[in-house]
């Protein structure tokens, strides 16, 4: 990985440390640091688990589930191994995984492939969010990959879709999906400079 | 697992995307435990996942924070452990989401109680591999294995016998099922032996949720035949988890393997 690029330097920047430190506080029970915590990451964390989840009610209860587990596993965070950010994130993409997927217990599971207007597309939800330079940056990677390499990760991330299920839907082979997921995110990876 | 490794490698991308189905997605992490250069990739990968993850701002209604704050002020946070894994699901006492909906998609088809039987079928494992065995070449070869193939063989003359096959990252298995007798033939390769104390345990999943089929370990040559039986009106699949030695009532860990039993 490019660790000595300028550019990794700022997309590591001034924000992450700050929110590090916030919850390596949480971690010591502070619940001022929480709250801040909190209102830092509400409206992405919320962002991510409507995008899957999609059912409003649904959706506040899975960010409440993440909050509260921020709460209650923030020891376990560790500044060597990514940032607060992608600690956070990753679960609040989890959590919603997990609820869409005992949610489709209630429902024929092939129901859901071939209907894909349950998620927004990326398209749609862009058009929501607040221009800023990082999410330039993203939108900008994202326009670097293949079709379906693209396709392929946003069905995944955005949509919640198993990797089985996206071939499906892509009427692609299963090892083609699979390839396309990783050499994607080496892309959008390396595009955005990222270090984990 | 030992063999046929190459593949799993490649799993990391649809990982760090959480599309792994719930069953291979417990094998990867047990392969990240291992595997520094998929945990290394990983750890970018989600970095990067977050960064798809900060497109999708959304303001969580007014009223979310002060009922998050009073949940966590009823909630005692975990002692230090030094890892940044996100936790598995809660522990439920309730079925876990990976049988219900399996129970839910329930058709019809096979179920199951177990009848233990360790019988060394690898030869009929290396032929089921190449393609489509006939129940009468099964017993044929059966026929040269000695002591408890008497139930096998029953199962596999069963004029309705229906195979269902299962590949992944090194581990194949069939099960070789007859509604008609209640009965099924499961046969597995390259299974790492179950950890100290614990072992594989069988469920048939279906309408009731998961029912015990029976425990087993793997032979020296890493594979396992086994007779399963039961009532076949509901499965909808077979499961396969590890659990504490001896068995449990119901599954405590994710699946390693969920065979789909269509109808």
């Amino acid at each position: 990985m490019d660790q000595d690029s300028p550019h990794v330097r700022a997309v590591r920047g001034d924000v992450a440390p700050a929110d590090d430190n916030l919850l390596l506080a949480v971690a010591r029970g502070d619940r001022d640091a929480f709250s801040a915590l909190y209102d830092r990451f509400a409206a992405i964390v919320h962002g991510v688990v409507r995008g899957v989840v999609r059912d409003p009610s649904q959706s506040d209860e899975v960010t409440q589930e993440v909050f509260v587990e921020v709460w209650r596993l923030a020891a376990r965070f560790d500044t060597d191994k990514g940032s607060a950010r992608t600690w956070m994130l990753t679960m609040a993409h989890r959590r919603a995984i997990d609820r869409v997927r005992s949610e489709q217990s209630s429902r024929d599971r092939t129901d859901r492939v071939g209907h894909r207007d349950r998620g927004r597309s990326f398209d749609e939800v862009s058009e929501q969010v607040e221009v800023s330079l990082e999410h330039e940056q993203v939108r900008t990677a994202l326009s670097a990959l293949t079709a379906l390499q693209r396709e392929a990760v946003e069905l995944a991330y955005y949509q919640g879709y198993t990797y089985r299920e996206v071939a499906e839907i892509l009427d692609t082979p299963l090892g083609t999906i699979k390839t396309r997921m990783r050499d994607g995110l080496v892309r959008l990876r390396d595009a955005m400079g990222v270090t984990a | 697992m030992t063999s046929n490794d190459q593949d799993i490698h490649t799993l990391t991308g649809a990982y760090a995307l959480n599309a792994l189905p719930d069953d291979e997605r417990a094998v990867f992490e047990q392969h990240l435990d291992d595997c520094d250069t998929c945990a290394s990739e990983v750890a970018e990968f989600l970095a990067t996942a977050a960064k798809l993850g900060g497109l999708l701002h959304e303001p969580a209604p007014a009223a979310l924070k002060g009922s998050i704050l009073d949940e966590v002020d009823r909630t005692r946070q975990e002692r230090p452990s030094g890892s940044n894994v996100v936790e598995l699901a809660p522990r439920r006492t309730a079925p876990p989401p990976w049988v219900t909906w399996l129970s839910a998609s329930a058709a019809a088809v096979a179920a199951v109680a177990a009848i233990a039987l360790g019988v060394q079928l690898s030869s009929l494992n290396d032929r089921l591999e190449q393609a489509e065995v006939t129940a009468s070449q099964a017993i044929e070869q059966l026929d040269q294995v000695e002591g408890r193939t008497r139930q096998v063989e029953q199962v596999l003359a069963a004029p309705d016998i229906q195979t269902v096959s299962y590949q992944q990252d090194g581990v194949q298995s069939r099960l070789m099922l007859s509604h008609e007798r209640g009965q099924a033939v499961f046969v597995a390769s390259g299974l790492d032996p179950a950890p100290h104390e614990h072992t594989y345990e069988l469920w048939v999943i279906g309408d009731d949720g998961a029912v015990p089929a029976g425990v087993f370990d793997v032979d020296d040559d890493a594979t396992v035949t086994q007779v399963v039986e039961g009532d076949f009106a509901t499965a909808a699949a077979l499961g396969v988890t590890v659990e504490p030695a001896g068995g449990s009532p119901q599954p405590t860990t994710d699946p390693i393997m969920v065979m789909e039993l269509s109808s």
